[in-house]
């Protein structure tokens, strides 16, 4: 009796305590997605908070958080924001996914501005298994593992801005319908600053344009310090160029507007300049910018019928004209709002699904999808976000030129080149 | 050709205005003042709130912003620097920590934004086919009066002449009758004052924003390694030599290899000959 007691009941003990465990474990995995999906919506920014383009993003998104909560949040529950500085720096912009996926446990992640950062930031968002959606950097190199690596990399979407592969593509319509159509220009020079995306850019720029018959006559890269660009348009001049296609961003926009200005530089700008998107560019240099002609993603036109409204709204809020991360922020608030609607569940694999499906239309233009979980851009037939290419003008007002279906003004040269 | 002797020219006036007043302050106290570029950003930005926010002209503005900077000079060299003068180490902490506070004081209370400096002079010049800013040849004008102006300041003044005897002997000095700290007050506020002229001269072909404090104390830095710490003519001279070789190296080879030459020229200095060019001994 005792021999098989004491033979039977360890084991029935053990056995009890491994189905004890077991259903311990079941309970806490069934009540783990419970307490999940009950609570606020956490939105996680992971942005650089210190500039424009971050505290845009902010701002952005807390309008439509106030506008769904206002409307009874999303599935009943109310949308939050916490926010976490990325800066300009890969590290630290690792260290802001980590605090607001492990810490904050955020269901959602709204931001981005460095394609650096945002590379870098990459597998650690995969390893956390939260969806990000980009409103900030332009790489193509961000979403290339999408399809390439679905399971690990689904998460990843880009709301905005076009990728540089597609701005490439786009600013070679700019040379080859308007500087050479229009202007009547081929020689060309592609000037462009040391970042990521620019040398993304660049040779996709000039194959394109000399493809489209522009005489690519230059191509000058400088580093993003550069306080002197004298040497450069010199080499410019030098090189026979006659229209001086750009791809700007970071610090030096304010000085190479400046310096253009002030040395009379006999030879027109255009193309990409991230900084010459914001509103005040051209009042906080003097006037200089006047007669730059620079890609904006929105500008306050009807491009759809949220552009005007969100305009005026960030404006009322603010008191600051809103620049590019503001309109993806915005949008893919919604997108994500509607996604987690139509999945109701906040399960990431289940909203993937449905933000596959997003046909949204948001400030720039109808936001879609394509397979890389990329903003497709727009064309002829379909209303997506595209390039709109204003120039600043007398009274630092901006005008847009090209596309010619959305031209408000002629172009017209500074008034020191005679054409 | 010309063009970059008229680039080169620019750019090594300021970047004298800037070694100049690093170096004097070094030379007669031997104080390394990593706060140095701070006076540059904070001239340039007390001539912004000055023009754009109180609305004053242009010059009274730029007078007063210079004025300002050298008062904060001397203020810090009285309250935080002073006390710690005999660590050269502790000094060198200190003045990095005035740096960073300045930094962070001017991101609190401009953002991040850039900020514009209205040029005294908005037109262009040509001379032999070359066009040139206006800013620009004011700014090589202004470095050359202004440093003129120190240099016989010091050589035929009363005042110039305990500056002088200070930095060669302060013990000697003292034991003359020679006040030594109201000497490191005044040169600290007219090392002040000549960093925010430089500010001032080249925010409008520039840009003003809170780290733009960094490159000029890379570059006054850079200059005096290599001039030699404390030796005023081994810093103009040394000024143009990087100027110079900067914009050389711009138009021969690329702008983007330009930023690597100041850092270069120290590395090679403190290799070859620490003392410097007219440096008469190595200061580290």
């Amino acid at each position: 009796m005792n021999l098989q007691g004491s033979e039977t009941s360890p084991t029935v003990r053990l056995a009890r305590r491994a189905w004890l465990g077991a259903a311990c474990a079941a309970l806490a995995l069934s009540a783990a997605p419970a307490f999940a999906q009950s609570g606020p919506i956490r939105i996680g920014v992971p942005t650089a908070m210190q500039l424009q383009v971050g505290r845009d993003t902010q701002d952005a998104i807390k309008m439509a958080i106030d506008d769904l909560n206002a409307k009874g949040g999303v599935l009943g529950r109310k949308l939050e924001m916490v926010v976490a500085d990325e800066t300009e720096n890969p590290e630290t912009g690792i260290s802001a996914i980590k605090k607001l996926t492990a810490d904050e446990k955020v269901d959602v992640l709204i931001g981005g501005y460095t394609s650096g950062v945002t590379l870098a930031q990459l597998p650690h968002i995969s390893a956390a298994k939260t969806i990000y959606l980009n409103v900030g950097s332009a790489s193509p190199a961000t979403n290339a593992k999408v399809k390439t690596d679905y399971d690990n990399y689904k998460y990843i979407f880009r709301v905005g801005p076009l990728n540089a592969a597609l701005q490439a593509r786009q600013m070679t319509g700019f040379i080859s319908t308007f500087v050479k159509g229009e202007l009547g220009i081929s020689k060309i020079a592609i000037v462009g600053e040391n970042a990521k995306w620019v040398q993304d850019l660049v040779p996709l720029l000039k194959k394109g344009a000399t493809e489209a018959g522009a005489d690519v006559r230059t191509v000058e890269f400088f580093d993003a310090q550069t306080s002197d660009f004298s040497p450069l348009f010199s080499k410019v001049k030098d090189s026979g160029a006659q229209y001086m296609v750009v791809v700007l961003s970071h610090a030096s926009s304010d000085i190479f507007a400046k310096q253009w200005h002030d040395s009379r530089f006999p030879m027109a700008y255009g193309g990409i300049d991230v900084k010459s998107m914001d509103g005040d560019f051209c009042e906080r240099i003097g006037g200089k910018a006047v007669g730059e002609l620079a890609a904006n993603f929105a500008v306050r036109a009807p491009l759809t019928p949220k552009t005007v409204p969100f305009f005026d709204e960030f404006k009322k809020r603010t008191n600051r004209s809103p620049v590019y991360t503001a309109f993806g922020a915005n949008d893919a608030v919604y997108i994500y709002a509607e996604a987690v609607t139509r999945a109701k569940t906040t399960n990431p694999d289940a909203v993937i699904k449905e933000l596959e499906k997003t046909s949204y239309v948001g400030i720039p233009g109808t936001i879609e999808f394509d397979e890389n979980h990329d903003v497709k851009p727009g064309s002829a037939t379909y209303k997506g976000p595209a390039l709109l290419f204003a120039q600043w003008r007398d009274g630092c007002k901006r005008e847009v030129i090209v596309p010619k279906t959305m031209r408000t003004a002629d172009f017209v040269y500074p008034s020191w080149i005679k054409p | 050709m010309l063009e970059i002797l008229i680039v080169g020219a620019v750019s090594s006036a300021i970047y004298a205005m800037l070694a100049v007043g690093f170096t004097l302050i070094f030379g007669v106290a031997r104080v390394l003042n990593l706060a140095h570029g701070s006076f540059y950003a904070l001239g340039a930005y007390g001539a912004y709130v000055l023009t754009s926010q109180l609305k004053l002209p242009l010059l009274p503005a730029a007078l007063l912003s210079v004025a300002l900077v050298a008062l904060v000079g001397v203020v810090i060299e009285r309250v935080f620097i002073r006390p710690m003068r005999k660590s050269q180490l502790a000094v060198l902490m200190i003045t990095l920590a005035v740096a960073l506070v300045v930094e962070q004081a001017l991101f609190l209370t401009f953002g991040s934004e850039y900020r514009n400096v209205p040029a005294f002079i908005d037109s262009k010049f040509t001379i032999g086919g070359v066009n040139v800013a206006g800013a620009r040849l004011l700014a090589l004008g202004v470095g050359i009066v202004v440093i003129g102006a120190l240099w016989l300041f010091i050589q035929r003044t009363r005042y110039g002449s305990a500056i002088l005897a200070i930095s060669q002997d302060p013990q000697a000095a003292q034991y003359m009758g020679i006040p030594s700290d109201r000497v490191f007050s005044v040169v600290m506020g007219i090392s002040a004052a000549l960093a925010a002229t430089a500010g001032i001269l080249a925010g409008p072909f520039l840009t003003v924003q809170p780290t733009m404090w960094l490159l000029p104390i890379v570059k006054a830095f850079a200059i005096v390694v290599v001039g030699g710490l404390g030796s005023i003519p081994g810093s103009i001279l040394a000024a143009l030599m990087l100027g110079y070789a900067e914009t050389i190296v711009g138009y021969t080879i690329s702008t983007s290899w330009t930023e690597i030459v100041s850092v270069l020229a120290t590395l090679l200095m403190l290799m070859l000959r620490p003392a410097g060019i007219f440096g008469r001994r190595a200061a580290f």
